[in-house]
């Protein structure tokens, strides 16, 4: 009987934990699309302002950058520019960590496909097309943060609930 | 690069990358086609193909092309070393004045190379030791004469000062246009410019004596190749400041100078003390003469005629 009720709580508990998930898995998709935000926002400053070659711009946005994710994201460009040899170009680096990234961080495809654009043409630009390609980067992760806020003010409850009920329905099943 | 000996690396001046042609060195002795073993004759040598002349530059920029579009407009890149490369190919022009320069087809890259003491006899002639100045000089050759190295130095000399002969060490500011002189890589010089120098880095040689003067108090105001009406217009306001001017142009000989009428309105108005003519006769840097802004005035009414005194 103890084995029972054992089982059950597991069960349970599996359930809940795997609904806790997903509802973090939506918050940390908020989070990360404001981190890019502030890092691609940071990115125009460094090289529209201050011209700064891409190697210590991203470099300068990695450390202003809060989440681990992020952070990493403009850490690792840096240093597939910084080794030589290793990548032709920008573009090359940045949609090759992208590529990467997209099996760590919590952003979906239609952000990918957003953040991947930015590659294209990257430090291979004059500065005022840079700076706009940024900016239009910057409008289209703002659109998907607003999206992505609204989907986890929706999604959150729903997925705890789903995962706590579920495992309830599951024991009620087994017992 | 690796497989060239020692006498050719150590004078070597020039890298010369040219589309679909062969890889040459330009040294002191001579010059030389590459291939992948070394010195090979133009048969053997490797072809550039675009995409090296791409990725020299984009190494050369940091692949990042808007940082350095200004350079890049002006047709040359300061690199670390104090080192340079010069491009060639296809002009975008917007206003009639250059806006950009695509399709690069030829890369030279120039090698930066100290020579200290190259300005050590010619400081006699140029420090007045009565006045405790430097006199109003210009610098004057064909281009690869040695006029920057010499200038480089020069700067060197005056801002150390000189213990043995108690010559003081003065303030010197630097306007260098291309990172010529001091070869500055993200602002910090490279090469010894001396301890109380100042360098405007990348700056329009004009504005950068006028913000020199104003923010910097120099004794000596240095700069490389004079040539434009509004360069003429700040070396006249240096020289009222009080400040000595220690500048280059490039000229084959005093004839040549004086056919331009902006170098030729400062002789006529004797605002050079001293005029240095510069050869590579036995070597860069070989002091063909040095005469006196006085002698050069004569030689002007006279009909361009040089003197070397």
């Amino acid at each position: 009987m103890f084995a029972k009720w054992l089982g059950a709580l597991l069960v349970l508990a599996a359930a809940a934990a795997w609904g806790e998930r997903q509802a973090i898995r939506l918050r940390r998709r908020v989070v990360e699309l404001e981190e890019f935000r502030l890092a691609l926002r940071l990115l125009m400053a460094e090289i529209g302002y201050t011209a700064t070659p891409l190697p210590r711009a991203l470099e300068y946005v990695a450390s202003r950058l809060k989440g681990s994710g992020v952070r990493s994201f403009f850490t690792e460009v840096r240093i597939q520019l910084a080794e030589p040899g290793l990548v032709d170009d920008a573009s090359t680096a940045w949609s090759r960590v992208a590529a990467v990234k997209q099996e760590t961080l919590a952003l979906e495809a239609d952000d990918w496909a957003v953040l991947t654009r930015v590659a294209a043409g990257l430090g291979a630009l004059g500065r005022d097309d840079q700076v706009r390609q940024l900016e239009l980067a910057d409008a289209q992760l703002s659109s998907l943060a607003t999206e992505a806020t609204e989907v986890c003010r929706r999604g959150e409850k729903m997925w705890r609930y789903l995962g706590v009920f579920g495992g309830l329905a599951i024991v009620i099943l087994l017992l | 690069m690796n497989h060239l000996n020692a006498p050719v690396t150590g004078e070597l001046e020039e890298i010369r990358l040219r589309t679909g042609r062969p890889l040459l060195v330009h040294s002191g002795r001579g010059e030389y086609f590459l291939g992948p073993a070394g010195i090979v004759d133009a048969g053997g040598a490797c072809r550039v193909h675009q995409a090296d002349i791409q990725e020299v530059l984009l190494l050369m920029t940091e692949y990042s092309m808007y940082a350095r579009d200004e350079e890049l407009r002006r047709g040359y890149l300061a690199l670390p070393g104090g080192h340079r490369a010069g491009f060639s190919g296809r002009t975008v022009l917007e206003n009639n004045s250059v806006r950009l320069l695509r399709d690069i087809s030829g890369i030279n890259i120039r090698i930066c190379r100290e020579v200290k003491g190259a300005g050590e006899k010619l400081l006699t002639h140029l420090y007045c030791d009565r006045d405790k100045r430097v006199r109003h000089t210009l610098l004057v050759s064909a281009p690869q004469a040695g006029k920057t190295t010499l200038l480089r130095d020069l700067a060197r000399l005056l801002s150390d000062g000189d213990v043995g002969t108690g010559r003081p060490g003065l303030k010197v500011g630097i306007v260098d246009e291309r990172s010529e002189i001091a070869g500055c890589y993200l602002g910090q010089p490279q090469l010894d410019i001396g301890q109380r120098s100042d360098v405007l880095d990348g700056c329009p040689k004009a504005e950068g004596m006028m913000m020199l003067v104003r923010s910097m108090s120099p004794q000596v105001v240095v700069t490389d190749e004079l040539g434009r009406a509004e360069d003429i217009r700040a070396v006249e306001e240096v020289v009222n400041t009080g400040a000595s001017i220690l500048a280059s142009a490039h000229g084959q000989s005093v004839s040549e100078l004086l056919k331009r009428p902006s170098l030729a309105w400062l002789i006529e108005n004797r605002l050079f003390e001293r005029v240095v003519l510069l050869s590579r006769a036995r070597g860069p840097g070989t002091v063909e003469g040095v005469l006196s802004g006085e002698a050069l005035y004569r030689a002007k009414e006279a009909g361009g005629q040089s003197h070397v005194c």
